[in-house]
């Protein structure tokens, strides 16, 4: 099991894992503020909090590369008083789940590819990202504040987006807003998601841990066409010239199912991480 | 552990001074080594992107800058310099 489903699953439901515990999807994202109380200040939030302490961190690269990487040692095994959010990579049909479970659901535009990209998402069409529970009827208030405001989709709505953008190449991470609230569902590439690239290129685990499950390849039924290939954004498939069909190197596999749900021949198949030895620690 | 020798780019605001609607190193630079963010943000809103100075880039990931120099070349003010020490 992993650290994030020990702290935050319930065995009663969805297998104990902390993202379809139906308690992670019913607390606020934001404080209602008590009568007399002061308003919190600006930035005060737990994101704005981490992703200050993420710059912090990130600046000794530059500075002093040991402290960094003993710095990111410390925050990564910190688990789940991690002062960075939390992410996992989720196949689509894990996804999906979410979608049966959250309520409301609403699409938004991605704020890492802005950063990374100039890449702007201005309404439902071109939205990436999506926002669960209660805090999204705030963000909808403020359309300006929240780039374009926010887009609110039936399950089913929802369902047919995450189809969209996985069939696009994206991989879907569910992700904590402050503690163990399941705050969104994002849909990542490689290097423009923030999520991604401090794991792929940092080591920063927490943000990115890697799904429940692993591809395997079944080389009876591969006629080697590559397709899958190109959808790996972690560096795990690689088209194996001798053989001539695909290989997937299950260490580096994130469990994101990409490549399954492209592979015209249904080669792929996606196993428990669990029930291989090797891997069962290894998330 | 000696300090790599990681690039030290040099981003000249006075003539970048509209990165969000130029853009073009942020889209054009093959090691994603930019970023921008708004500075200019009144009552929690973000800005018109075509008055200067509302948003600044940076370059977060020069670690990862190899020095092909591509966004040099796809700089139309000149504003980037890129320099290995
Ligand atoms: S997409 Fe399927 S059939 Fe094509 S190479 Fe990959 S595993 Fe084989
Ligand atoms: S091998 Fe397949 S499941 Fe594993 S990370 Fe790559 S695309 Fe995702
Ligand atoms: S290409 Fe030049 S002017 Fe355009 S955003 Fe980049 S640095 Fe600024
Ligand atoms: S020199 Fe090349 S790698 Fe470095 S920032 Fe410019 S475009 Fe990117």
């Amino acid at each position: 099991m992993n650290w994030v489903d020990e702290a935050f699953g319930d065995p009663e439901f969805g297998e104990g894992r902390w993202y379809l515990n139906p308690k992670n999807h019913s607390r606020q994202m934001y404080k209602v503020k008590k009568p007399g109380e002061k308003p919190a200040a600006f930035g005060s939030d737990p994101e704005a909090q981490s992703g200050r302490k993420m710059g912090e961190i990130m600046q000794k690269r530059f500075t002093d590369p040991e402290e960094f990487e003993k710095l990111v040692k410390e925050a990564n095994a910190m688990k789940e008083k991690s002062p960075f959010q939390i992410g996992q990579v989720i196949p689509l049909e894990e996804a999906k789940r979410v979608a049966e479970l959250s309520y409301p659901v609403a699409s938004m535009s991605c704020i890492c590819r802005i950063g990374a990209r100039g890449h702007e998402e201005r309404n439902e069409h071109e939205y990436s990202c999506t926002g669960l529970g209660v805090g999204m009827l705030k963000w909808e208030r403020w359309p300006e504040r929240y780039k374009g405001g926010v887009n609110f989709m039936s399950p089913e709505e929802t369902k047919e987006w995450l189809t969209k953008w996985n069939k696009k190449g994206m991989v879907h991470i569910i992700m904590t807003f402050g503690g163990s609230y399941v705050g969104g569902i994002c849909n990542c590439d490689y290097p423009d998601c923030g999520m991604i690239r401090n794991r792929v290129d940092y080591g920063i685990t927490p943000g990115c841990l890697k799904s429940p499950w692993v591809a395997t390849v079944d080389f009876d039924d591969c006629n080697g066409c590559g397709v899958c290939v190109q959808r790996c954004q972690f560096g795990a498939i690689k088209f194996e010239v001798t053989t001539e069909k695909t290989n997937v190197d299950q260490f580096k596999c994130f469990g994101c199912g990409l490549c399954e749900t492209a592979c015209p021949t249904e080669a792929i198949d996606l196993l428990d991480r669990e029930s291989l030895p090797a891997l069962k620690e290894v998330w | 552990m000696a300090v790599p020798n990681f690039a030290a780019i040099d981003i000249d605001r006075s003539k970048c001074t509209i990165p969000f609607a130029c853009k073009k190193c942020l889209t054009g630079c093959l090691q994603s080594v930019f970023s921008v963010s708004a500075i200019k943000v009144e009552r929690g809103r973000e800005t018109n992107p075509n008055e200067p100075g509302t948003y600044a880039l940076h370059a977060p990931h020069r670690d990862k800058c190899t020095g092909c120099n591509d966004c040099i070349e796809l700089c139309p003010e000149d504003a980037i310099t890129v320099t290995f020490a």
